[in-house]
């Protein structure tokens, strides 16, 4: 029967290649168009998250929400030995972070102040492959770094001085003139508008919190997942403390994801109606070619379903065949733009920016897309061929015999 | 005497419509292990709906068809399939092989779907292709053969189930008169050889004088039977 099924479909070789020619190029759109999309918020997320906040970050309770200096915590108190020891955790990061009005004598912005200590910092906030101008620096000095789109609002360049205002821990003012050291380009657009790093005790001195933190971000071990991390953390989490997971701080940006990701469904949910089509076409031209023969292998003894099942079989060694070698082919395609994204221009670019994206388009590598879009245009196949299947149920030998 | 192998008992079919026609009009007829009948008569005179009842392939409105102690108008879909499969042989008159299979393959199909071993089916195959004169075409396509071979082939394949009988629908109106002459004498061969029962429909005069048994039908009845 397998034979049979294999020498049918090389019987009207123009169906056949229709049939593998339109099965692989949906498998090659709809992966390309998938690979775009997860790619670029697969790209962000890596860069908001594992770049610059972290999969997980602990605060006193409630601080997430309110962002209050007030609900800082002591870092005497914090166990963050036991922590960096916990499977999968690289390292607690320290932090102090809270806002301040940033002025020079031309303008002002509202700005994210965050006090770190830069050799211990996630890889985004490092700064030694960030800064484009000067320098970090030094710890504890009265020193800050000024993200590029900040420092180019205030027009502000290295060696000038910065005023900020602010109010700090249980009300106290704070304030404080800092020159700036270095210019540094923030990946996340959005940071990049706004982010003032200066030394950690600089900051809890300004803010007049000395040995408090606002944010321990727990750095993970590469390939380490963060969910088994939390379970394992959450024991060693004192009641006034919460353990939160980057979905968790991040909800808008999940929430964008999701709609982005729906709407990239309906795009593919068209493309797999019009390849339904093709195949469809493909298998009423196969049944209505093949109409006499059917008639005459039910003639001589052949049963229905065995013919029915030949009859699949041959769909299926086609849309196969076709998603093999689509989900093969866009492979290479899928690497290239991982590494070499397309860098959007003009009204695009400016358009993309504007929701603090980064205007550059990059693929994902992952191969659950192309196994699942392979599997969904083979499902398509399976569908299209039920309607061989039910003209071969319904035939009747001596009228198909004089078709 | 022989055995019957068909018992027709007031078989009718009509086909419905603003006027029902009776394709086939209450015909009683035995045939007997060994015969080389035909059906002859004027296109149109219900001979090939006959041969369809005869062979299953549609169902009458009334009466009976018994092969074997059978009565095929009695049996589901699936049944008639199986025992069409293992009592009824087949020649069409446009040969109908399958185009993807070469003449041993054909051959060798309908025993496939009999389940039976690869050896005897090879074997068996290879000689009955030997038997209709095809030694040395085993491998060849039908595309490849010429009108009288592939009409071999099929009655080849008609064989290969070992029936009860071969039922052949104008078998040699495709071909010219050499291969004619030759499908007849295979045919004539087997049954004188090996008692296999034919029965025929057509109207080609060459078919008729090498029948042992002429019925002719007319409007859907027996006009006569010699």
């Amino acid at each position: 029967m397998l034979k049979l099924a294999w020498r049918n479909i090389w019987r009207n070789k123009g169906r056949s290649i229709i049939t593998i020619a339109a099965t692989m190029f949906c498998v090659i759109f709809a992966v390309v168009l998938r690979s775009f999309q997860v790619g670029v918020w697969e790209h962000m997320v890596d860069d908001i998250v594992a770049n610059n906040f972290g999969y997980l970050q602990i605060h006193q309770k409630g601080f997430w929400g309110e962002q209050s200096l007030g609900l800082s915590m002591d870092e005497a108190t914090l166990p963050m030995d036991q922590w960096a020891e916990v499977d999968g955790v690289r390292s607690v990061v320290r932090r102090l972070e809270s806002f301040s009005l940033v002025s020079t004598e031309q303008s002002n912005r509202g700005s994210l102040v965050l006090g770190i200590e830069p050799e211990k910092e996630l890889p985004g906030l490092q700064l030694q492959d960030q800064i484009i101008e000067g320098q970090v620096f030094a710890p504890g000095s009265d020193q800050v770094v000024v993200s590029e789109g900040l420092a180019e609002f205030l027009k502000v360049s290295v060696g000038d001085s910065l005023m900020f205002l602010s109010q700090g821990y249980r009300g106290a003012s704070a304030y404080g003139q800092f020159m700036v050291s270095g210019i540094a380009k923030i990946s996340n657009p959005e940071l990049n508008k706004q982010l003032v790093l200066m030394p950690l005790q600089t900051a809890q001195w300004m803010y007049n919190g000395m040995g408090l933190l606002t944010t321990a971000v727990v750095d993970l071990e590469p390939g380490a997942d963060h969910k088994e991390v939390k379970a394992q953390l959450l024991p060693l989490m004192g009641e006034e403390l919460e353990l939160l997971e980057w979905e968790e701080l991040f909800p808008e940006l999940i929430q964008t994801i999701e709609a982005d990701m729906a709407g990239g469904q309906i795009f593919i949910t068209i493309l797999y109606f019009i390849i339904s089509f093709v195949l469809l076409g493909t298998v009423i031209m196969m049944v209505s070619e093949r109409e006499r023969e059917f008639g005459i292998l039910v003639s001589i003894g052949m049963r229905k379903t065995k013919l029915a099942f030949v009859t699949v079989l041959e769909n299926l060694m086609l849309t196969l065949g076709g998603a093999f070698v689509g989900m093969a082919l866009v492979k290479p395609v899928q690497f290239y733009f991982k590494y070499n994204p397309i860098d959007l221009s003009g009204q695009m670019k400016e358009a993309i920016e504007q929701f603090d994206f980064e205007p550059k388009l990059y693929t994902t590598t992952s191969f659950i897309i192309n196994l699942n879009h392979g599997a969904i245009v083979f499902v398509i196949g399976v569908l299209v061929s039920l309607y061989a299947v039910w003209k071969i149920m319904k035939l009747e030998p001596v009228k198909s015999m004089r078709a | 005497m022989s055995k019957p192998v068909i018992e027709i008992k007031n078989l009718e079919k009509v086909y419905e419509g603003a006027v029902p026609v009776h394709a086939v009009n209450g015909i009683n007829l035995t045939i007997t292990e060994g015969e080389f009948t035909a059906l002859k008569g004027p296109s149109g005179c219900g001979k090939t709906t006959f041969l369809n009842l005869l062979g299953g392939l549609d169902k009458p409105t009334s009466g009976s068809i018994e092969i074997g102690g059978v009565d095929i108008t009695t049996l589901s879909e699936n049944q008639l399939i199986d025992f069409r499969l293992r009592n009824i042989g087949f020649v069409f008159q446009a040969y109908n092989l399958i185009p993807v299979l070469s003449a041993q393959e054909n051959v060798s199909f309908i025993m496939l779907l009999q389940d039976r071993p690869k050896e005897e089916r090879e074997a068996r195959a290879k000689q009955l292709l030997e038997s209709v004169g095809l030694k040395g075409k085993e491998g060849q396509r039908p595309v490849q053969l010429s009108g009288g071979q592939q009409q071999r082939v099929a009655v080849a394949r008609a064989l290969a189930s070992k029936p009860q009988f071969v039922l052949a629908d104008e078998p040699t109106a495709n071909l010219d008169s050499t291969s004619t002459a030759n499908l007849l004498d295979i045919m004539e061969k087997l049954n004188k050889e090996e008692g296999m029962t034919f029965v025929f429909a057509t109207h080609d005069d060459r078919v008729i004088k090498k029948a042992r048994r002429i019925i002719s039908i007319e409007d859907g009845k027996v006009l006569s039977d010699e």
